[in-house]
């Protein structure tokens, strides 16, 4: 194999990562917020695989990318306003609610997509176009992995210290924070806990939504039932591996990232392992992450409990 | 006037299961709305599905047939989740179910009936005990929370059936791997028919239901069970083996969920197929939850379920409306029984102003 051959497959293989990071990285920043107030939002795959079904299906009938975005975030918003609704006001189990979430969706969009393309050619898509950095992304090797990206991939990336910045150094961000280990004490205060609560999970389920989306029109030319496949369910794992904390968060969906960029390469690589084995890698390390993430937990103290006056 | 939800002290039967039912009827009103949303004629579609629900002798045994493993999977969601256990992984339990009985049969292609049945039987048990023995152990020795460990079993399980069929020791041979399937199983491994194209598995679903209801009822161990599920902090005071009771609920749970894969493979589709079991597991859950978590709430909606699926084959061919309606009928129901239940829970009161 010859240098440039295999510079080549480098690049390809970690641009390809920080292409696949960009939906689990929206969708995780939004539910960490989610999270950080208490909602434990398990129909995280449901809500992410709404948003890549909403997408296709607005493309398919605009051709514009604008609007399927903008559709895939309302109908994600939607469910995460059910979400709130079952888990803040009706107080039902956080787990069940999810359940419910993942399997509404799983069916509502399987039943819409095959009568959307009952009896016709599927329509095709061209991918959204990637919009190079001037200069930056002339830089050799770091260049096009970072800097010859989607606009939505800066913005994921930029959407980390912003996330960051909300919870760590702003009021609401605080409150928010306080919910999540001590709804009763905001409550004493008079600062409404609903609100805040249904607020911050349509939020994480507008963010997942938009990740959706962009799983969508970002890199799969055409819609297939469970497009998601699973990856909703990473990002809850994310979470946890990173410590619900922004930058750690980030490195856990990067490690998930690059290994199904592996998986996807390995066949370039000359990998003699069947891809469908390393396909199924991540979720064999998510496991080994939860058994590792055990006792150093900074998991907010009343995640999953609905809050109840007493 | 203000409106309120106030807390019921106790939810009486009566009203769990008057929501119960209302919630299978705003499902049933939701799904003429999705009906009339894909330009369908409803009352078309909606009787060729009663019809090949329940319509004939022929509809009723069919609607068994696919009933069969819905009771086995909802068995399977029952154990755990009345142990507020909450292992999501019958979908894959069900996979290394048909994995672990096809597994046994083709290796036995010349024994009769009586020996190969049992034994890929047991196979299939083994093979679903296997995966949620080991969300188990994750969860008793490394605290890993079975919800994620159940997720992420249920996705290497379907990539490792994946390569077993194409590329792998089980990918039929002579044929293009396109097919994704295994050749099909001697016919001394299939399970006997009981009427026309109903099979012997109902009987083992059955005898799963009534064995359930007495382990739960009658038991000890169920006893355990149902404690851990009200109260887990009390049981641990009261110096019980949370861990083992946790194994044995789960090591049950797969158990049943295996059979299923096991009882569909030898009784409907006498190969290995990913799709054929899709959305067993899965399916399982909600007849458990509409069922309220109890075996003879679970066996009537595996059937009513089962009628449905079977009945949404003739449904496609008389009004094109694709059988997939009934994914998002379940998911519909399995969403207002949620609101449902938890609205039991309340009485809504009213006063005048303040």
């Amino acid at each position: 194999m010859s240098g440039l051959f295999q510079e080549a497959i480098f690049v390809s293989l970690l641009a390809a990562t920080i292409r696949i990071a960009t939906p689990l990285l929206l969708s995780a920043m939004g539910e960490l917020v989610t999270q950080r107030a208490g909602i434990w939002n398990v129909g995280v795959e449901g809500t992410m695989l709404t948003g890549a079904f909403m997408a296709y299906i607005a493309y398919a009938v605009t051709g514009d990318h604008l609007t399927a975005f903008a559709l895939a975030v309302l109908a994600a918003m939607v469910l995460g306003a059910i979400t709130a609704f079952l888990s803040v006001t009706l107080r039902v189990d956080h787990f069940i609610t999810g359940l419910g979430i993942n399997l509404l969706a799983s069916g509502l969009t399987l039943f819409w997509f095959r009568s959307f393309v009952k009896g016709k050619a599927q329509p095709t898509f061209d991918s959204i176009g990637t919009v190079p950095v001037p200069y930056l992304s002339d830089i050799p090797v770091v260049g096009p992995v970072l800097f010859d990206q989607r606009l939505l991939t800066y913005a994921a990336f930029a959407l980390v210290p912003v996330v960051w910045a909300f919870l760590y150094r702003t009021r609401t961000g605080l409150e928010l924070r306080a919910l999540g280990e001590n709804p009763a004490a905001l409550d004493t205060m008079g600062l409404n806990v609903a609100i805040r609560q249904y607020a911050a999970t349509i939020f994480g389920s507008a963010m997942t939504g938009l990740g959706g989306a962009f799983l969508m029109l970002g890199f799969s030319d055409r819609f297939v039932p469970e497009l998601s496949a699973g990856r909703g369910w990473l990002v809850v794992v994310a979470l946890i591996a990173g410590n619900w904390h922004p930058l750690r968060v980030t490195f856990a969906v990067l490690a998930f990232s690059f290994l199904e960029s592996l998986a996807t390469h390995s066949q370039a690589i000359g990998a003699a392992v069947p891809y469908q084995l390393l396909l199924a890698l991540p979720y064999v390390i998510s496991i080994a992450i939860i058994v590792m993430a055990k006792g150093k937990s900074r998991q907010p103290a009343a995640l999953g409990e609905s809050y109840a006056r007493s | 006037m203000r409106i309120k939800l106030e807390q019921r002290h106790a939810s009486s039967l009566l009203w769990q299961g008057m929501s119960y039912g209302l919630a299978i009827l705003a499902g049933f009103a939701a799904t003429a709305v999705l009906l009339k949303l894909s330009s369908a004629d409803v009352s078309t579609a909606f009787a060729a599905l009663l019809r090949g629900a329940f319509g004939s002798q022929r509809a009723v045994l069919r609607t068994l047939v696919d009933a069969t493993p819905l009771i086995l999977t909802g068995l399977a969601a029952l154990v755990v989740f009345r142990a507020r256990i909450w292992s999501i992984g019958q979908e894959g339990q069900v996979y290394a179910g048909a994995m672990g009985a096809y597994w046994v049969a083709s290796s036995l292609p010349d024994a009769p009936l009586f020996v190969v049945g049992p034994l890929a039987m047991a196979g299939a048990i083994l093979g679903g005990a296997t995966m949620s023995g080991i969300a188990a152990v994750l969860r008793n020795r490394y605290e890993v929370n079975e919800i994620f460990s159940t997720v992420m079993l249920n996705y290497i399980v379907v990539y490792l059936l994946s390569w077993l069929l194409s590329g792998g020791p089980w990918t039929e041979a002579g044929t293009t791997v396109a097919y994704h399937q295994t050749p099909l199983l001697a016919q001394s491994a299939w399970l006997p028919q009981l009427s026309g194209p109903l099979h012997a598995g109902l009987l083992i679903a059955i005898a799963a239901a009534i064995s359930v209801h007495l382990l739960l009822e009658r038991t000890s161990a169920g006893y355990d069970m149902r404690a851990l599920g009200a109260n887990q902090t009390a049981l641990r005071f009261m110096g019980m083996d949370v861990p083992r009771i946790v194994l044995v609920t789960m090591l049950l749970s797969g158990a049943l969920a295996g059979l299923a894969g096991g009882v569909e493979l030898l009784g409907v589709q006498h190969r290995l197929k990913a799709d054929y079991l899709f959305g067993l597991g899965y399916g399982g859950i909600i007849v458990a939850m509409v069922g309220g978590l109890r075996p003879a709430g679970t066996v009537a909606v595996a059937i009513l379920f089962g009628g449905l699926s079977s009945g949404a084959v003739d449904m496609r061919i008389q009004s094109g409306v694709p059988d997939s309606l009934i994914q998002a009928m379940q998911g519909t129901i399995l969403l207002f029984v949620l609101c449902g239940t938890a609205l039991a829970r309340y009485r809504l009161t009213w006063s005048s102003a303040k």
